[in-house]
């Protein structure tokens, strides 16, 4: 008598039985639907925030999140558990999103402060007046709306290292810039978006 | 220090590179440490950031279907992890009862007492493995008796024989108890069953003379 293999579709049999990321990995290895599966569901929100927001663009993100994916089972059966699943997964989408973003010519790296202008970046004030704080005011979705402003180059930087938490010597290398430019840039993305987020204030105030 | 000098130092000061002559502007400027205080919540916000959106189901239907068109999706099946260490252990258990008939068979042809002239063994028999003494329960003692009865010199291997597949129902039985929803074990139960079964019956068949 054979060892029997489940009558059960992988979903159903998956759906009350907590298949570790382990397990689902080695399943995907040989194939399984269900794994695969498995494994999307785990990642799919990392993954689809990620080229949200570095694109922008809703249509971007989700062809971008499917391609990053389909690499990742493509060469799922090189996979030997040296480093975390999730951390190889994300350095894929990384660079899918990277990729894009070149063969379409927008800056991955924001430009040169000679080319930008003095005043991206910079912090403007009015004479004799104090800044007025923000904080205890950023939400999610402003903030979300206002990252979704920043020109392309600014919020690549500001999402790699302060959304997704990458240092900025792993920006450079993912993005091919000097750590010296990747804080330069992220600097001036903050400041930016501090500009896109009182100005966002500040027309929600006149509407009053 | 002025605000001027302190913006070019901002980016560095936010890295940890703090001095002492920073730390003064900014205690006495309320615009610098408006500023810093803005760029540190807008620094720690943005972690909310993460993971916040959810693909449409629509993603995930095109990524199945390009799986399927590249081959990648091999098996709707399903390997339970958690019974491979079973399976691994009792992959050939269906082989017992197939290897005890054999034994069996062999040992009536050599012993069988309506054969004329077979009164001496025409072959000697391969020593009988090792037995591991375990408790015999009385349906088990009631077929080893018989055996020996019948077949004496197939007593001891009958019996390694009945112990393998008591084995085999009692890591059954553990892991119906582990999960008792797992169909795969209530299978693998049933056939442990079916080969002690089979055992018994060839006990009694042969030793019948057929």
């Amino acid at each position: 008598m054979r060892p029997l293999k489940g009558n059960l579709t992988g979903a159903k049999r998956l759906q009350g039985d907590k298949l570790t990321e382990a397990e689902a990995i080695e399943q995907a290895k040989l194939g399984n639907e269900a794994a695969f599966k498995a494994l999307y569901d785990l990642h799919k929100r990392r993954v689809y925030s990620l080229c949200l927001r570095m694109t922008g663009n809703t249509a971007s993100a989700e062809d971008l999140t499917q391609e990053a994916f389909l690499q990742l089972f493509r060469k799922i059966g090189t996979f030997r558990g040296e480093s975390a699943f999730s951390t190889w997964l994300h350095r894929m989408a990384v660079n899918v999103v990277l990729m894009q973003l070149r063969k379409k010519g927008l800056p991955v790296v924001p430009l040169d402060d000679a080319t930008e202008g003095d005043e991206e970046g910079s912090i403007k004030k009015e004479p004799g007046a104090p800044d007025e704080r923000l904080a205890g005011s950023i939400d999610r979705l402003r903030l979300q709306r206002a990252v979704d402003e920043l020109p392309p180059g600014y919020r690549t930087i500001f999402v790699l290292h302060d959304v997704e938490g990458y240092e900025h010597n792993e920006i450079a290398e993912l993005v091919g810039c000097s750590i010296g430019n990747s804080k330069s840039q992220l600097h001036k993305a903050r400041i930016k978006l501090r500009e896109l987020l009182r100005t966002g204030r500040a027309e929600k105030a006149g509407k009053r | 220090m002025n605000c001027l000098e302190f913006e070019r130092v901002l980016p560095e000061f936010l890295e940890g590179g703090q001095t002492p002559e920073e730390h003064a502007h900014l205690a006495s400027c309320p615009s610098c440490s408006n500023l810093l205080a803005d760029l540190n919540s807008i620094s720690s916000q943005a972690k909310l950031l993460i993971a916040s959106e959810e693909p449409r189901p629509a993603v995930w239907d095109v990524l199945e279907s390009r799986l399927r068109e590249e081959g990648l999706i091999r098996s709707p099946e399903f390997i339970p992890a958690k019974t491979n260490n079973f399976w691994s252990r009792w992959r050939t258990a269906w082989l017992v009862p197939v290897a005890a008939a054999l034994v069996m068979v062999a040992g009536l042809k050599l012993f069988h007492p309506f054969n004329a002239g077979d009164h001496e063994p025409i072959a000697k028999q391969a020593p009988a493995p090792a037995v591991v003494i375990t408790p015999v329960s009385r349906e088990d003692q009631v077929v080893l008796n018989s055996v020996a009865t019948r077949i004496p010199a197939q007593r001891a291997r009958y019996r390694a024989d009945l112990e393998d597949a008591n084995s085999f129902i009692r890591d059954a039985e553990q892991s119906i108890k582990d999960d008792p929803n797992d169909i795969y074990t209530q299978q693998m139960l049933i056939n442990a069953y079916a080969q002690k079964q089979m055992l018994y019956d060839l006990a009694v068949d042969r030793g019948s003379g057929q």
